[in-house]
């Protein structure tokens, strides 16, 4: 069986990104690896969606709808836009940050109380704050990833850089706060 | 060496196990990457052409010649290409040539939804379709070989899911370049009429003899009454779709779709057909006698792409067998949309801004076309988009309809690709248009690729063609509207003008500027100054701007890359810099 990983954001996030890094740290632990990328108009700061299939034996390169093991989302509104992904049981990752679309506001204490409410098994994740903390938005992506991480049970993937480590790091100490905190 | 490779990667590391020569291409998503990959291989030519029939060209000449060949494009570039295309068929070649044609089913980047096997059809020329990274790398490879033992062009369909899927890829060294010096062979390669019959009856009897070689590229795979037969990303839903439907059943997969091999008819009477795009295998099945369930009844959508859940509706529905699809869980709120933008500070912004001012009071027709500018939709400044060169094209067909007046925006890239012969016929008949070339000096929707632009100047081509012509810089909002106006005033004289909007794209310039170390400015918005009248979110339409819940203006810091077009378009000096903005501009300049 292979996991299906549904990554969603917004242009500019890494969200390409994160999804490579995944199929790195997947592959070095000898499995097959589907990453479908969204290149061209896609890009143009829209939201922006990657799906990553890994497992011994993975065919389809693409999560259909009410598929994902794991829908990760970089930001909240992105994260609502892909519960059609959700499979029941599936884990919900959102970092914990709203980039308004155009001509709206959203406020983001609600949209994760929302989130919170109609989907018990999801994890708000502090990556924005933790990035800022660290120097840069641009880090959000990596701390996600070593949150991510854990659940998926891989590696950190050998190419990054010592700062997108300390991301990383950083990552994995959020997912045991709010393990210790599930308890 | 095992590596997790893009589709377009793998095809392009297979050309050059392959002893790639020469590769060529004009970039359209999702094709691109196969050059991008090519261009650090400085022992090939490789070259981004002007557009996809300059880009063929190049490579079935190089063919005619003996050498290794590749051209690649999107699927509608194919039609671009079509011309020469069809004659590649008929003269064929003598070093192997691949045409990598990649189609884009939904269309996540592109007008249409077209599918490249028809052209396999109509042009006699035979259609490798692989799967997945790892087939396409293998396929790349070997098709100068199979092109070679045909003296035939070969052409690859390749689709968004697996040009642009990563996916393990097992590598060889690149062979060495195959170059090739023309042999004369006239009755061959003059396609006068008397000659191109005699082509005409060798290319029928050759089909027939592919027709065969298409079965070395069919494989089966399990056992039972059923049998599947696919091709291409879709094998890939059909392998899983089988699975969760716990089916016995024989897949036949075929890696040249066209044409389907005689031998098919063999396994089965009546099979399933599952195709990403359009029923053209299954038309060439029920063309050879075969019963089919595939897209033509429906039992498959006829648009869109594919995915297991729905290979596997369509099977049920096929084997009548029940089947549950995954209910998709309600979200708790409907998100408002996020459409794609202009990039923050992109300079097709301003010339968007530039331009509503400078016609106001004409109500234009915005003759549109496709490049990042093709968001000016967003601010209903794109009344048409259809095709590269649908800008003065269309729009002068337009103007000599009835009057209107046509504001025809184009970028650089296609300026080159598609309007260079319209501005002859726009010269020669004094079409009053206002032509807006849009010059980021990129192609940058599909990327960033180089345009001519800074070796031949648009200016210096309409000059030449004795076109008013006017440059402006979209930053220099105020400015600009004064010179666009005295365009507008040749065009209202019943006279063609040209308006050159001069400014790097900015995604490319904020990453040189990025890696130069230089700090970009940013604004801000003075809350007692702002009153809220909209001018900036509402007409400039900056995505880093936001409105507030009270009206006011809001700048994203994160996003702000200091343009200063904001505080040009502001009546009220609301907005604030922080930090120095001429050395940025002129890094920007020359971007
Ligand atoms: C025949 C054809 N080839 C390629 C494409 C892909 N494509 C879309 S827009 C574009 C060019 C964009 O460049 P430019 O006109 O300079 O505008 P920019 O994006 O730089 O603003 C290309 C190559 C296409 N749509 N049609
Ligand atoms: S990529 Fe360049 S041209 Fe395209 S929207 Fe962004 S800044 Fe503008």
């Amino acid at each position: 069986m292979a996991t299906s990983i549904v990554i969603v954001g917004v242009g500019g996030q890494g969200v390409l990104t994160l999804a490579r890094w995944i199929g790195e740290a997947a592959l070095a632990e000898g499995y097959d690896v589907r990453i479908a990328e969204v290149h061209g108009l896609s890009q143009r700061g829209g939201s922006v969606e990657v799906h990553v299939r890994f497992g011994k034996e993975v065919y389809a390169p693409i999560v259909e709808e009410g598929g994902a093991d794991f829908v990760v989302a970089l930001e909240a509104l992105e994260a609502v836009r892909a519960y059609r992904y959700l499979r029941p049981g599936a884990v919900l990752l959102v970092n914990k940050r709203v980039i308004q679309p155009p001509g709206r506001w959203y406020d983001l204490k609600e949209l994760i109380e929302a989130i919170k409410r109609s989907w018990p098994r999801s994890y708000v994740v502090p990556c924005y704050d933790a990035a800022l903390e660290l120097g840069s938005a641009l880090y959000e992506n990596s701390v996600m990833l070593g949150f991510l991480s854990q659940l998926l049970g891989l590696p950190m993937p050998s190419s990054l850089d010592e700062r997108n480590q300390a991301a990383f790091r950083k990552g994995m100490q959020l997912f045991q706060e709010a393990a210790a905190a599930d308890q | 060496m095992r590596l997790l490779l893009l589709g377009n990667e793998a095809i392009a590391y297979g050309a050059l196990s392959g002893g790639v020569a020469v590769a060529t291409a004009y970039p359209g998503t999702p094709s691109t990457e196969i050059i991008e990959t090519l261009e650090e291989f400085k022992d090939r030519f490789v070259h981004w052409a002007t557009n996809e029939k300059v880009a063929l060209e190049l490579a079935y000449g190089a063919a005619l010649a003996g050498a290794r060949a590749l051209t690649a494009m999107k699927h509608v570039g194919l039609n671009v290409a079509a011309d020469p295309l069809h004659s590649a068929a008929y003269t064929g070649v003598v070093g192997g040539l691949l045409v990598v044609s990649a189609d884009d089913p939904w269309m996540y980047s592109s007008q249409n939804e077209q599918d490249t096997r028809w052209y396999g059809l109509q042009s006699y020329i035979p259609v490798l379709e692989p799967g997945d990274p790892a087939e396409a790398y293998k396929m790349a490879k070997t098709a100068f070989e199979l092109s070679e033992r045909l003296r035939h062009p070969v052409l690859m369909r390749s689709v968004t899911r697996v040009s642009h899927v990563r996916a393990p890829v097992e590598l060889e060294p690149p062979a060495p370049p195959r170059w090739g010096r023309f042999t004369r062979d006239t009755k061959r390669f003059t396609l006068v009429p008397a000659n191109a019959r005699e082509r005409k009856k060798e290319l029928v009897e050759k089909w027939e003899k592919i027709i065969d070689v298409a079965g070395e590229y069919m494989t089966a795979e399990g056992s039972g009454d059923v049998v599947i037969v696919t091709s291409g990303v879709a094998y890939n839903y059909v392998k899983e779709a089988v699975k969760r439907l716990k089916i016995e059943a024989v897949v036949v997969k075929l890696g040249m779709s066209v044409p389907v091999p005689r031998k098919i008819t063999e396994l089965a009477k009546s099979v399933v057909v599952v195709e990403e795009g359009d029923p053209v295998v299954e038309l060439q099945l029920r063309s050879m006698g075969v019963a089919t369930k595939g897209k033509l009844e429906g039992f498959f959508p006829k648009y869109g792409e594919l995915d297991v859940g729905k290979v596997a509706a369509g099977l049920a529905k096929a084997l009548d067998i029940p089947y549950a699809p995954p209910q998709p869980v309600k979200a708790p709120l409907e998100p408002a949309p996020r459409p794609p933008a202009l990039c923050p500070g992109c300079p097709h912004m301003g010339t968007f801004y530039i331009l509503r001012v400078a016609t106001s009071g004409l109500n234009p027709v915005w003759s549109g076309d496709i490049g990042c500018y093709s968001l000016g939709i967003n601010m209903g400044q794109q009344d048409l988009i259809t095709h590269m060169g649908s800008s003065v094209g269309l729009g002068s067909g337009i103007a000599v309809a009835g009057g209107q007046f046509v504001v025809a925006t184009v970028g650089d890239s296609t300026f080159y690709h598609a309007v260079l012969p319209q501005l002859i016929d726009v010269v020669t008949r004094q079409i009053p248009i206002l032509i807006v070339v849009m010059d980021n000096a990129y192609t940058a929707m599909t990327g960033g690729q180089p345009s001519p632009s800074k070796a031949v100047p648009v200016e210096k081509i309409t000059e030449a063609l004795g076109l008013p012509t006017f440059v402006i810089d979209p930053v220099d909002i105020k400015k600009s509207i004064d010179v666009v106006k005295r365009a507008v005033e040749v065009v209202k004289t019943g006279k063609p003008a040209v308006v050159v909007s001069r400014r790097p794209c900015t995604l490319i310039a904020t990453r040189k500027a990025r890696r130069a170390g230089l700090q970009l400015p940013k604004y801000r918005v003075d809350p007692d100054k702002c009153t809220g009248c909209g001018l900036c979110y509402n007409l400039l339409k900056c995505s880093a701007i936001s409105k507030r819940p009270d009206k006011k203006a809001y700048v994203d810091p994160a996003l702000c890359v200091g343009c200063g077009m904001c505080a040009e378009v502001c009546p009220f000096g609301a907005f604030v810099v922080e930090g120095r903005r001429e050395q940025w501009l002129e890094l920007w300049r020359q971007a």
